[in-house]
């Protein structure tokens, strides 16, 4: 049986979830990148087509497990549960951040582009005393909000969010750009030591956000951390540069006749 | 603005030649000011491939400078914290035509002559060194003393062990004009305040024009804007780096390796390709004259793109993650401008090394430590003297 990608998956994992947690894969990126598959016991992730696919979801065969979602380096799959009723669902998302989210505590739950969508307490944290594993979340908001719940933040913190400038604590480290490999730790000590004035410096010494993903992930991050760490009144903080190819592109199609 | 700064040097531009200047002036016990308009690798040398191609030198005082150079490398290189990646892997230049693989072995003739070692390989022998080279391949130049290196490691290494000896770098510092009394070199004006200096290198890169007005000198650098491409990190895949023969006419300025397309020569176009450590394939690369823009254009992105596939075939299956444009401080004969300007004394020049600059950059660092402090250099370095071009 053919495994389903996109809306289909998600109108399935929607019906599903109403028994328990399901998986819900927000993938779109043809790369070769395939640890999704490999972390389902279940068998219920397949790449149909090679392991530049996006996943596809035998939904039946899920049992919410939460494998796939601390492990997808893209940080694009999340679980989403019903069963609680009430028209409240429960939603499963990786964090790495080790700040003040607690168990019981209230937070909000954002979009892919970091925007507010509801209020909603945590239920659940599992993976906090791993250092450099991946954190799940599970936070618990109107149900209508379920299938587009992709990360969660502190109150305190989106509160403060137009001085984002407060420095992070980082008490555990964490892979902050995972293309490059380079923790967290490490971008801090670039970052006091090399005395960058502009963000492209900073990329371009410390390699953060020049890997495949180009900063998509950790570029905001990157943008804050600096900021913190190297206030200057009179800056101009200098974004980097935006060039093609804005995603990944084969190079074959990029020499293509019609450009 | 009112802070009085003095130093006994002071070097304009914070990129490969300012680092190196600034790395020998130290080793000397000088005190030295380096002043940078934005970062360190802000220009030419934080948008470049890590090519050092002794091959592609002009046979005489340009190739010449370039073994002296490369001779200074490993010393460096020991002496530095930073890793910059140095790679002594050799390069090959690939002939598409029998017409060129002539003209390669012609040049080769010259250049060994010249003493630097080079090979003419037939097919079978290239295919041993790049198994996967495209079939209409008909031999390679071999120079096993081409190397490569990571330009911006290189750089911020050599910066950081002058400020270990005592080096001041001041970033975001525009120098806005330079005052010299009595034919010497007094005072720099910059947005951090004056500096008090009888010693001013100018290593401004694609600036030099502009700081070349401070002191009414004509200064003929011009920005050249090269292209790049830049592929997913991926394991080794490429041992050495490679360039077409045409890069060599484009670069060289050699009518008989100059590329037969029209828009191929109005781009500069010349196939270069290098895998830096961190696994990605850097592939170039244009030479075009747009001023001081910096933009990537889907013109030469797809000219670069195409001219690859034609020399190695498996690239097109790579993905293209980013691409970047860099503005060589171009010199009208391609060659460095170096040494002292007449009629402003303590000014001296480092600058226009055009696409050598990483290359060139410890020999031009060591020669600039001489001039400055003994007023003399070990090497003749008249041929690049700025009044060549009048």
């Amino acid at each position: 049986m053919q495994g389903k990608t996109g809306s289909e998956s998600w109108q399935e994992v929607w019906d599903k979830s109403v028994n328990g947690p399901r998986a819900l894969i927000d993938c779109w990126q043809e790369i070769p990148c395939d640890p999704c598959q490999e972390a389902c016991a279940q068998g219920s992730i397949v790449l149909s087509s090679g392991i530049c696919a996006p996943p596809a979801l035998h939904a039946e065969k899920c049992n919410g497990c939460g494998k796939c979602v601390a492990i997808c380096p893209g940080m694009a799959i999340f679980l989403v549960d019903r069963s609680i009723g009430s028209g409240l669902a429960r939603v499963t998302v990786p964090y790495e951040m080790r700040d003040e989210i607690r168990l019981g505590g209230e937070a909000w739950a954002v979009d892919g582009e970091g925007n507010y969508l509801a209020e909603g307490r945590i239920t659940r944290v599992s993976g906090a005393g791993r250092p450099g594993r991946t954190m799940l979340l599970t936070i618990e908001v109107p149900e209508e909000w379920a299938l587009k719940v992709r990360g969660v933040r502190g109150r305190r913190k989106l509160l403060e969010e137009p001085e984002e400038v407060e420095a992070i604590e980082a008490v555990e480290d964490f892979a902050f750009c995972r293309c490059e490999e380079i923790d967290y730790s490490r971008l801090r000590e670039i970052i006091t030591q090399g005395e960058f004035r502009s963000l492209p410096a900073l990329r371009r010494f410390s390699r953060a956000g020049l890997g495949y993903c180009q900063g998509r992930f950790c570029q905001s991050i990157l943008r804050s951390q600096f900021l913190a760490d190297c206030p200057e009144e009179d800056r101009e903080v200098e974004s980097f540069r935006v060039r093609a190819p804005v995603r990944p592109v084969k190079l074959s199609r990029l020499g293509g006749e019609d450009g | 603005m009112d802070d009085v700064l003095s130093s006994e040097v002071v070097i304009i531009g914070g990129g490969v030649i300012g680092a190196a200047a600034a790395y020998f002036l130290c080793k000397e016990g000088a005190e030295v000011m380096i002043v940078e308009a934005e970062d360190l690798t802000a220009g030419a040398s934080g948008a470049c491939d890590g090519f050092l191609s002794l091959q592609t030198k002009q046979i005489g005082s340009h190739l010449d400078l370039t073994l002296e150079s490369m001779a200074l490398l490993p010393g460096i290189i020991e002496d530095l914290d930073i890793d910059p990646e140095y790679n002594p892997c050799g390069g090959l230049m690939l002939a598409t035509n029998q017409d060129q693989l002539k003209e390669l072995k012609a040049r080769a003739k010259k250049v060994k002559a010249a003493g630097l070692e080079i090979e003419i390989l037939g097919t079978q022998e290239l295919k041993e060194m790049l198994p996967e080279v495209s079939k209409e391949i008909k031999g390679a130049a071999y120079c096993p003393s081409d190397a490569q290196i990571n330009p911006i490691a290189f750089t911020l290494g050599m910066a950081q062990k002058a400020q270990g000896m005592g080096a001041k770098i001041i970033k975001g510092c525009k120098v806005e004009n330079i005052v010299v009394t009595n034919n010497r070199v007094r005072e720099v004006h910059t947005t951090a305040g004056s500096i008090h200096s009888r010693r001013v290198i100018c290593a401004a890169g694609t600036g030099s024009n502009e700081i070349g007005k401070m002191i009414i000198v004509d200064i003929p650098v011009m920005p050249q804007k090269g292209q790049i491409l830049v592929t997913e990190a991926r394991e080794r895949m490429l041992d050495r780096i490679v360039s077409g023969a045409e890069y060599l006419g484009t670069k060289a300025n050699l009518d008989e390796l100059l590329p037969k397309d029209e828009d191929a020569i109005r781009l500069g176009l010349g196939f270069t390709a290098e895998q830096t450590v961190s696994g990605n394939i850097l592939i170039g690369s244009t030479r075009e004259f747009a001023g001081f823009d910096k933009e990537t254009t889907p013109e030469a992105m797809n000219a670069i793109a195409k001219n690859a596939i034609n020399y190695l075939p498996w690239i097109k299956n790579l993905d293209v993650i980013r691409s970047f444009a860099g503005l060589r401080p171009y010199s009208p004969d391609g060659l460095p401008i170096m040494g002292p300007v007449k009629g402003v004394k303590g000014f001296y020049m480092a600058t226009g090394h055009s696409g050598d600059g990483i290359c060139l950059a410890a020999i031009t660092g060591k020669l600039m430590s001489e001039l400055v402090l003994d007023g003399e250099t070990s090497i003749d370095i008249s041929p690049f003297s700025l009044y060549r071009f009048k």
